[in-house]
């Protein structure tokens, strides 16, 4: 990581009673030398309190508004705190800390100013094959209503610059608000690159993560954001 | 003669509902226009009803008025949904508000790192949860 340092960088964390899980993802991103921003998202559970003793920044959502809506919270402090480089990190365990440094290299050395991670351009591991076969068919529909050349599209292990965060307006609350990211930076017309990286599946992270009806869920969601001013 | 006047009276908020919804969306104000005019003209003209009803091949015209009452009720149904899509919006940023004005520093802070805003330095005493 030469362009910047670690000071520099925030890497931002959505997190909804992720108390089982969030101590071990804090502890990982602080020994990898950044800072991290948890963004609690009206957890119930202690969730908030873990991440900041664990050494996280920690931002509380009085109530629950979605991942969407936590990570455009956790963007928006950042910038706030002056970073140059936002990344954005699942809660559950599922993202490596050690590759948020390679992420970085990636967006800096090719200048531009979204570096997307690609589980399928690196590794998935444990991935269930129908949770496969979904995350397929929504990079088939990403490339169609985008024109972006991607080959994972709800990958939310990513890095952006300054620049390129604050050309993000996320409207999307829920989990609509990948292809929403997506789309933002299709319209916005700055250069993104893909990244492989690596995805670990738990059983912890299969139960939070999302299921094939969320699909449906999110395609509605787009929609109507689509007829919405 | 009574129904008609019933249904046109329904009919003509609905119109002024949907002009209303104009700046909302307008997608959905001229669908839902279209559709409660059509509606409108098909009430005073029952014959024309039967007569299209025939070529859609539904076979009576009062089913075709009652569908056409079934697509403004679907579209009102999504105009509802936008509306509370937009609350949402509001009540989302008021969230967030809230939740950066009551920010929480880091218990232990990164080596050599101490940027924090006058805000978190004011609140750093405070316990999230």
């Amino acid at each position: 990581m030469s362009a910047c340092s670690n000071q520099d960088l925030w890497v931002v964390v959505a997190a909804y009673n992720e108390a089982r899980a969030i101590r071990g993802v804090v502890a990982a991103v602080r020994q990898a030398g950044f800072n991290i921003l948890v963004v609690d998202d009206g957890s119930i559970d202690e969730t908030g309190r873990i991440a900041q003793l664990a050494g996280a920044m920690v931002i509380q959502h009085p109530i629950n508004l979605g991942q969407g809506a936590a990570l455009q919270t956790g963007i928006d402090v950042a910038l706030l705190a002056g970073a140059k480089f936002i990344v954005t990190f699942d809660a559950d365990g599922q993202h490596r800390a050690g590759e948020i440094a390679r992420l970085i290299d990636v967006l800096s050395t090719s200048r531009a100013d979204f570096a997307l991670g690609s589980r399928f351009l690196g590794r998935a591991v444990g991935i269930p094959p129908a949770r496969r076969m979904l995350l397929r068919a929504a990079t088939v529909f990403t490339r169609l209503t985008t024109g972006l050349d991607v080959s994972d599209a709800h990958n939310g292990f990513r890095a952006m610059s300054r620049r390129g965060a604050q050309s993000i307006r996320l409207r999307q609350n829920r989990m609509a608000h990948a292809s929403e990211l997506l789309e933002q930076i299709a319209r916005s017309g700055r250069k993104y690159v893909e990244v492989p990286v690596t995805i670990d599946y738990s059983r912890y992270s299969k139960e939070k993560g999302q299921r094939s009806g969320d699909l449906l869920f999110i395609l509605l969601d787009l929609f109507v954001g689509k007829l919405h001013r | 003669m009574i129904a008609q006047f019933f249904l046109s009276a329904l009919l003509t908020l609905v119109l002024i509902y949907a002009w209303s919804q104009y700046r909302r969306s307008q997608v959905i104000a001229m669908l839902s226009t279209g559709a409660a005019a059509a509606a409108l003209y098909l009430v005073w003209m029952p014959s024309h009803a039967t007569f299209l009803a025939e070529r859609v091949g539904i076979g009576r015209g009062v089913d075709l008025i009652i569908y056409t009452w079934v697509v403004i009720s679907l579209l009102m149904f999504i105009n509802l949904h936008i509306r509370l899509r937009g609350q949402m919006e509001v009540i989302t940023k008021l969230a967030r508000e809230i939740a950066i004005m009551k920010a929480f520093p880091p218990a232990k802070p990164l080596s050599g790192h101490d940027k924090k805003s006058g805000q978190d330095d004011e609140q750093s005493d405070h316990q999230p949860g």
